[in-house]
């Protein structure tokens, strides 16, 4: 019964990402590749505008300010070490 | 994930009033019951200050799948720290991605909404899976879909009630336009459904009491 209960997930969560997959699939034939800005631009009907050309490590960027993303992500950060120091887990 | 990608301006000055009103309402709500009702247990104020840097750090990238996408953590933050202290969070997330420039500011409200849809539609979710399954993979998973497709419909009920400046496009072809696109996000949820299944069943197995918390 355990072994079923365990598995009856699994089987959901396969038919959900079976369904989810072909309508991804089937949305990017439609719309092809293109970026995220211009993907909701097109969606909306608005004018496409020529992508940001950003630095890019195997096809990841950082949108945004890259330094700013730094230092928040460095603020962030030293809060994390304040509240495990304080709280713990 | 669903994140209104467009550049200030796309509303108008009511719209743009209205949502963040809504949001500003939702986090008023939030602070209320955390200081009244749900008065939280400290070390869920580290998970949430982990959860995030971590949703902070990953909402930034740009991964290139189908052109670029983003993931956003939200049903993550939703099953660790649950609906109010999450949506703290997605508004926390928000401003700081406003702030380095990845998004508008007149679209933080319209995005806290949809974000605070996603968190809590996963931690509903999550809580429903655990009467289906007892595999924290599947239930997290599941939860990452359901919470991930609530945002998507909340981002286009939000487009198409507060409509784009200067677009002739009717609003059955906006309608079909952010369908195709939802349907990519979801695409995009099955990475994130499986890095949330992999962390929440990583979690369950060295630290169940984590997951407990808000599950009894």
């Amino acid at each position: 019964m355990s072994a079923f209960k365990e598995r009856k997930g699994l089987i959901i969560f396969g038919a959900i990402l079976i369904v989810v997959l072909i309508a991804a699939l089937a949305a990017y034939q439609i719309t092809g590749s293109i970026g995220i800005e211009d993907r909701y631009n097109t969606a909306v009907g608005l004018p496409v505008s020529p992508e940001e050309g950003g630095g890019t490590f195997l096809g990841f960027s950082v949108e945004g300010n890259h330094v700013l993303y730094l230092i928040v992500l460095g603020v962030l950060v030293i809060g994390c070490f304040a509240a495990y120091r304080y709280f713990r887990i | 994930m669903a994140h209104i990608h467009l550049e200030d301006g796309s509303f108008t000055l009511f719209w743009v009033l209205v949502w963040w009103i809504i949001s500003l309402c939702l986090i008023g709500i939030a602070l209320f019951l955390l200081r009244s009702k749900y008065k939280p247990d400290p070390k869920k104020i580290t998970i949430a200050a982990f959860v995030t840097a971590a949703a902070f750090a990953i909402f930034q990238i740009q991964v290139p799948i189908a052109g670029g996408v983003h993931m956003n953590l939200t049903p993550l933050i939703g099953i660790l720290t649950g609906p109010v202290i999450g949506t703290l969070i997605v508004f926390i997330v928000n401003i700081f991605s406003a702030a380095i420039g990845h998004g508008g500011w007149g679209l933080v409200g319209a995005n806290v909404l949809v974000n605070f849809s996603e968190v809590l539609v996963a931690w509903l979710a999550f809580k429903g899976m655990k009467k289906i399954t007892t595999d924290l993979f599947s239930q997290a998973g599941v939860a990452t879909f359901a919470g991930l497709f609530a945002g998507n419909l909340v981002m286009i009920a939000v487009i198409l009630a507060s409509g784009i400046q200067g677009v002739h496009q009717t609003t059955a072809q906006i309608l079909a336009g952010l369908s195709l696109l939802a349907a990519i996000n979801m695409g995009v949820a099955i990475v994130e459904a499986f890095l949330t299944g992999f962390i929440v069943a990583y979690i369950g197995k060295i630290r169940p009491d984590i997951l407990e918390g808000d599950r009894k």
